[in-house]
């Protein structure tokens, strides 16, 4: 298979597997608070796992991938400020605020966008690394789309159009995935760069949207144990995949 | 000079272990402690600890990745149970009490466990020869200032003085020359161990931040203040460590 149709194929698959997110438990419209916590917790150590796995496969660079880190970690702190969403609540159920949801799509798109970047420099750096690293990010998406969903359909949209949102929500993923691996075919040299911009955007948008609204729906114990799993099962994905 | 090489190697771990006190100073400067003071000085903590592990991690899987994986989990578990024993007792950390004095203990039991890892690390490496044992040193003892720093980070703005930070942090690394000798001497008896140890440093200092340094940073300060802070402490970290390892 020609590899730019492979990170087409999983980066899509990965984006795809968002839809499962909308499907609710036992026909309930939304989620527990505390379930949300624990799928945040989720999301934030898959991540995370996938930040550290990057990191160490382009350790020869370490300037580079600082580098690159901080282009990434300024990225998302610049996009949450021109945005509005810094201190914005990502999970509320009952806000009013017709805005609202626009702004939950827009921080949902440029945080599947850095996520594309990071399952790109994996594909370039080995496919079947790219292919775990795709796998981790499509388990992430669930939990992270059933949060959404579950804020969509408190508003009275209906499962489908929410699972259509979710992956739509993910489509900058594939987009960036595709462009991150055909710009690091061309120039390879870019690689300890886009590797660092993903790990350091990764690490910032786990410590500003995912963990600091799982705190207030879990107890912190609980959040550490789930991100502490979450973390460890990426290390034995990529194990499985490429032993 | 002396030739006994167990001497030495003490010796060098010792050094190592007060370059740890070196971390507290620039707490020095630090005037009133405020809750934001709190939720800066936990995030740049959190920054750091995250990064070590990262490093432990990198290290440990070289010799296994199983065996890491069970150690951090083993780290885990070892955290779960050191708060059940503090939790129901009065515990006191210089004039603190309560939560405050509880997060102290367990910053220093978190850190001390840890430099028992490297402490083995160490031992090891100077097994490699007395040139690779000097540079070991020199790294370990860099590497060790930002860890006094992570554990000042804590105890300073719980009441904690700068000389007593210092103390607590120096404190946290004498297991460096204790298990650095035993280390030396069998070495082939604890390279196995390494993994293990190295693995459940990592997971101990992880759950540490997830489960008590983030949330109280968090309730104190801006969530997109404290998340720059950490990530850049991490990024530094590990950069910190790529030219040291």
């Amino acid at each position: 298979m020609n590899p730019t149709f492979t990170v087409l194929l999983y980066s899509s698959i990965a984006a795809g597997v968002a839809a499962l997110g909308a499907i609710s438990p036992r026909g309930r419209p939304g989620l527990p608070a505390s379930w949300i916590g624990w799928s945040n917790a989720l999301a934030a150590g898959l991540m995370l796992g996938a930040a550290f796995m990057l990191a160490a496969n382009v350790e020869q660079a370490p300037l580079a991938l600082a580098g690159g880190a901080l282009v990434g970690i300024l990225f998302t702190h610049w996009t949450h400020a021109v945005t509005g969403t810094s201190d914005l609540d990502l999970n509320q159920l009952d806000e009013v605020d017709p805005t609202y949801g626009y702004r939950i799509m827009l921080t949902g798109t440029l945080h599947s966008a850095s996520e594309g970047v990071a399952i790109g420099a994996a594909m370039y750096l080995d496919l079947l690394f790219g292919i775990s690293m795709a796998v981790a990010i499509a388990v992430h998406n669930v939990p992270e789309a059933a949060i959404q969903s579950a804020i969509l359909r408190s508003r009275g949209v209906t499962s489908r159009d929410a699972a259509g949102l979710a992956v739509a929500v993910n489509l900058s993923q594939v987009l960036l995935a595709v462009v991150t691996f055909a710009v690091l075919t061309a120039a390879p040299e870019l690689l300890p760069w886009a590797a660092g911009f993903a790990v350091g955007a990764l690490i910032n948008l786990v410590l500003v949207e995912l963990l600091p609204e799982s705190y207030k729906q879990a107890g912190s114990t609980s959040i550490a144990v789930v991100t502490f799993v979450a973390m460890g099962m990426v290390a034995v994905v990529r194990w499985l995949v490429a032993p | 000079m002396i030739r006994e090489p167990v001497v030495v190697v003490f010796m060098l771990g010792l050094i190592t272990a007060l370059a740890t006190g070196l971390g507290a100073i620039p707490f020095a400067f630090v005037r009133a402690v405020s809750g934001r003071t709190i939720a800066w000085a936990n995030a740049l903590a959190s920054g750091l600890m995250l990064g070590a592990s990262f490093g432990l991690v990198v290290e440990g899987t070289k010799y296994g990745g199983a065996q890491t994986l069970a150690g951090g989990a083993l780290g885990v578990l070892f955290i779960l149970l050191t708060q059940r024993a503090l939790q129901g007792r009065d515990v006191r950390f210089g004039s603190a009490t309560g939560q405050s004095a509880r997060e102290m203990a367990m910053i220093v039991i978190v850190m001390t466990v840890h430099s028992a890892a490297e402490g083995i690390a160490v031992g090891a490496a100077f097994a490699g020869g007395p040139t690779l044992a000097v540079l070991v040193t020199a790294a370990i003892a860099l590497h060790n200032v930002p860890e006094g720093l992570a554990i000042t980070a804590v105890l300073r703005p719980r009441g904690a003085s700068v000389a007593k930070s210092a103390a607590w942090s120096i404190f946290s690394s004498l297991p460096q020359p204790l298990l650095a000798v035993p280390a030396f001497l069998f070495v082939d008896a604890f390279r196995p161990a390494l993994p293990y140890a190295m693995g459940f440093a990592a997971g101990a200092m992880v759950f540490m931040v997830f489960e008590e340094l983030l949330p109280e940073a968090y309730e104190e300060g801006s969530r997109a203040r404290v998340g720059l802070l950490t990530s850049l402490a991490v990024v530094a970290m590990i950069l910190f460590q790529a030219y040291l390892g």
